[in-house]
């Protein structure tokens, strides 16, 4: 996902509203991108991993909780230094929600990563089956 | 389930504030659960020092310092964009920041109280608590401050506080929890709002306390929400 600044989305997205870098992964569970292989499952022991891992992406799949709008596609590749932050701006976008709209993501369901907190981390810490399952949720949380 | 509400009831609390305290003790988070002696009542505690960077745009460099402090507080709530002016220069100052979470009878909710000073002893006014705010909260905020962070009395301690408005927690809990009462159970509602409230004035809950539940895996987790 691309913010602005960054580097231009990879030629032919798929689609409207996903020009921002985001990689649409295939539903049928294979990660998107180059064949090589996936990221290790989480807990699996750390074995030594050359630098240019840590810009492999990571499966994300995000469920909608509440009475938030479901994302058409439901899986992405996000790159592990994506921050929080970044995946709400991109899920608002991609909602088309309003800026002072709110919406908040959640692991195990049960548990808001603070905004700065990047994906990479809570796929390690929290990812199963080679990807991470994020709740997110439309709602007001204060007021 | 929509329109299923979850409140939270006096007892849980307690017992979620004691099982958040276990964990944060095993990982030297700093809360600890304080009682007041007179009227029975508990709350959660918190203190820590947070360094802010402000952000001196270059014109006020020569004035005496007296005004070059009264102009700090005038701009610690801008976006640092100025950092970009030539000449800016930006000084580092600690705050010290006290949460507490007390429970809300009449909201069935917990409340998060907090206060702010430098460490010369300043409070923040209310309008550098605005400031503050994380970036990512600002636009909500702007759109009606006055509801999200004002001054109240502390309902134990008698002291002016911060508080974040609590009317739309249970929406936000009842919105994560969904229907599945399994997962009310082996949800620490504590963890839940204050991973999701805290970071909105500047208070972030390490990854550790995501496990507070009794383990549960995502696989497992799946399936019984899907």
């Amino acid at each position: 996902m691309a913010e602005p600044g960054e580097r231009p989305p990879p030629a032919a997205p798929h689609g409207g509203g996903r020009s921002d870098g985001a990689e649409e992964a295939q539903e049928g569970g294979a990660p998107a991108g180059p064949a090589e292989p996936g990221p290790p499952p989480a807990g699996s022991p750390g074995s030594e991993e050359p630098a240019g891992d840590a810009r492999k992406k990571i499966d994300v799949l995000l469920k909608a909780v509440g009475d938030t709008p479901i994302m058409r596609t439901k899986k992405w590749a996000v790159e592990r230094t994506r921050t929080i932050q970044g995946l709400v701006e991109f899920i608002k976008k991609f909602l088309k929600l309003m800026a002072s709209e709110q919406l908040f993501i959640y692991v195990n369901q049960s548990f808001a990563p603070s905004p700065d907190q990047e994906v990479g981390t809570l796929y390690e810490c929290f990812g199963s089956d080679g990807k991470l399952v994020l709740h997110y949720c439309k709602t007001q949380a204060w007021g | 389930m929509a329109g299923e509400e979850f409140f939270l009831g006096e007892k849980r609390f307690k017992q979620c504030c004691e099982d958040f305290v276990k964990h944060s003790q095993q990982i030297g988070d700093g809360w600890e659960w304080r009682t007041s002696k007179d009227l029975g009542d508990g709350y959660l505690s918190k203190t820590h020092f947070q360094v802010r960077n402000r952000h001196i745009p270059p014109d006020l460099k020569e004035k005496n310092n007296d005004n070059t402090e009264q102009m700090l507080f005038a701009h610690v709530e801008e976006p640092s964009d100025d950092s970009q002016a030539a000449g800016a220069c930006s000084t580092e100052e600690v705050v010290r920041y006290e949460y507490h979470v007390l429970y809300s009878s009449s909201y069935q909710v917990p409340v998060l109280y907090f206060r702010a000073c430098f460490l010369d002893g300043r409070p923040l006014t209310l309008d550098e608590i605005w400031g503050s705010v994380h970036a990512s909260y600002q636009a909500r905020l702007q759109e009606g401050p006055w509801d999200t962070i004002t001054q109240q009395e502390h309902p134990i301690l008698g002291q002016p506080f911060f508080v974040l408005h609590p009317c739309r927690t249970t929406e936000f809990i009842s919105a994560v929890l969904g229907g599945s009462q399994q997962h009310h159970r082996n949800t620490n509602y504590i963890t839940l709002w204050l991973s999701t409230v805290g970071p909105v004035v500047g208070l972030n809950l390490p990854l550790s306390y995501a496990r507070l539940a009794p383990e549960q895996s995502t696989a497992v987790a799946d399936r019984a929400l899907s």
